[in-house]
């Protein structure tokens, strides 16, 4: 999908390959009450993630925890894969 | 622990600037530190600005301002800009004194909990969890060996005749005894029915659902199930109430108030009351359409179509926040039996203080009905439908008790089948509505607790009317299309 993928490398959750290691770039909420949930888990900007599955709800470690999310709050994440 | 090591975290210049101005404002008491209340007002928390607004009458217009003005200083969210200081400082305590040893990636724990979330395995996985920890142990054992033992051997044997002759030799005021200890008395119905019936179904689910949630299962389940659950305007976490149900629905309603909006528990609770049979019914119906495993189908089929077609609907009707899921998934973990006994204990304790009084309160009811003649007149009026769904009109009687108690109802089907009055068909046409029927009293009564009188008794005519409607449906179904089960 062009347009996706900017040029330094960041991507959503929803576009990142499963398995692949970044680190949270910034979220992008939809409104207040998505940026508390996000800000709940410890999504921040500058935590390790990693991938994990897709279907049928995007699982993902972040830090040290895994956490299970909708493809909503999947879209408000934006990471930097590392290299 | 000692005031010492309360560690002061630093934030942004400007933020501290705001803080600071806010602590000025504040001369009430609080009970926790002025910076606290100002940090918490800086994030918009709800409770804590309605706190400040009652408390803070001088400076309140003040107060607001700062906000605003703070808001507009940053371009992103405040609580936003908050917890990303507090997460730089704790990455800097951590940093100090955690070191991360690399995991094998591949131990056991990890391949059990992928495919338990994987959704060509994790479904077969759901079905003998149910199987062996719902139906072997909660049904089989739990509803079978335990309900006969205590029935049988201490209420019926023992306790029963014992208050039945206290009571007549010191109350001699025939209603008043009816009351107590008539067939359907506070004593002999209400209490039996609590600790012969529910104690040992309940203790058994509670048992098993316990082992399930401490093991780590449930976050998985409600990660699989999420999609599905979205399209009847529920996000995943409601499995939990909703497999709760599957033990006691009076219970799983009073759970729906830890899902997060007022339309997922509305949603809930309709569905608890309509489409999920309780364990008590459930196992009653296994012992009707038990030696017929079609029957068994249909019925199964059509309460989830049910289930389905009626929270796509409600979903579709009902206003309100659209529901999000998001669960921290917890490593798997071999439970420990000191804590799923204790944890038993505790809910059992808090479900016999919530429903006992409403079975004692269900025992009054039916003793009024049955003094003032409305019982008779009622399973007269319940003869109508039930000769519409095709039905014998003793079926009445069953209906009008299943509201009562749910698996008496079902119960009194048991008796009409072995005087050979029901065909297959209208067995199966009876275990549905029944199933559907309206929920036992206590249901009833704790969805007009949680959900309000209005909400309560509306769900109810809706119940009602829709249950007769699906069995006449199925009826006119096996007729249009020949079948005999």
């Amino acid at each position: 999908m062009p347009g996706a993928i900017d040029h330094e490398g960041i991507v959503s959750l929803v576009e990142l390959k499963i398995k692949k290691k970044g680190k949270v770039a910034y979220l992008r909420a939809k409104d207040r009450h998505q940026m508390q949930k996000l800000i709940a888990i410890g999504a921040l900007p500058g935590t390790a993630i990693v991938l994990l599955q897709k279907f049928p709800s995007y699982v993902f470690e972040l830090g040290h925890s895994q956490f299970a999310v909708d493809k909503e709050l999947a879209q408000a994440i934006f990471v930097k894969v590392s290299k | 622990m000692s005031k010492s090591f309360a560690k002061h975290i630093g934030y942004d210049d400007p933020l501290e600037i705001y803080l600071s101005r806010l602590e000025g404002l504040l001369s009430a008491d609080y009970r926790i530190s002025r910076r606290s209340v100002a940090l918490l007002i800086l994030q918009e928390d709800k409770e804590i600005l309605n706190l400040v607004q009652e408390k803070e009458k001088t400076h309140r217009q003040e107060i607001a301002g700062i906000i605003e003005e703070a808001k507009k200083h940053f371009s992103h969210p405040l609580n936003y800009i908050i917890s990303l200081c507090r997460q730089k400082e704790a990455a800097l305590i951590s940093g100090q004194v955690m070191s991360v040893k690399k995991n094998t990636k591949n131990s056991l724990r990890s391949i059990v909990s992928r495919a338990m979330m994987n959704p060509f395995i994790g479904g077969p996985f759901l079905l003998l969890v149910l199987y062996y920890g719902l139906y072997k142990f909660v049904g089989v054992f739990g509803a079978g060996v335990l309900v006969n033992f205590l029935e049988e051997h201490i209420f019926s044997s023992h306790v029963n005749p014992i208050m039945i002759s206290l009571v007549k030799n010191t109350v001699h005021f025939q209603p008043l005894q009816d009351l107590l200890v008539g067939d359907y008395g506070i004593i002999t119905l209400g209490f039996r029915y609590a600790f012969a019936i529910i104690l040992p179904i309940v203790a058994t689910f509670f048992f098993a659902f316990a082992i399930i949630e401490d093991t780590g299962y449930l976050p998985r389940l409600a990660m699989l199930v999420d999609q599905l659950f979205k399209k009847i305007g529920l996000s995943g976490r409601a499995v939990i109430p909703l497999v709760l149900g599957l033990g006691c629905s009076t219970m799983a309603t009073i759970v729906t108030r830890t899902l997060p909006t007022k339309r997922e528990r509305i949603i809930a609770t309709l569905l608890l009351a309509l489409a999920i049979p309780c364990s008590a019914q459930m196992g009653v119906i296994m012992g009707l359409l038990g030696d017929k495993p079609l029957g068994l189908v249909i019925w199964l089929l059509v309460i989830i179509g049910v289930f389905l077609i009626v929270g796509f609907l409600a979903a579709k009707i009902m206003p309100g926040e659209l529901p999000s899921f998001y669960m921290e998934i917890p490593p798997l973990r071999l439970p420990h039996l000191w804590n799923i006994l204790r944890k038993t204990f505790v809910r059992l304790k808090w479900y016999f203080f919530e429903v006992l009084p409403l079975f004692v309160f269900a025992s009054v009811f039916i003793w009024l009905g049955q003094l003032t003649g409305v019982f008779n007149f009622l399973v007269k009026i319940m003869e109508y439908p039930i000769r519409l769904i095709g039905l014998p009109s003793q079926a009445s009687v069953a209906f009008l008790f299943g509201f009562f108690r749910r698996d008496y109802g079902a119960a009194g089907l048991y008796d009409l089948k072995k005087a050979g009055l029901l065909s297959g068909n209208q067995l199966v046409i009876g275990c549905i509505t029944l199933t559907l029927f309206l929920p036992c009293i206590a249901q009833l009564l704790m969805n007009i607790k949680e959900r309000g009188l209005r909400l309560g008794i509306a769900m109810s005519v809706f119940i009602l009317f829709f249950s007769f409607a699906v069995g006449f449906a199925v009826s006119q179904i096996f007729l249009l299309f020949h079948l005999h089960i």
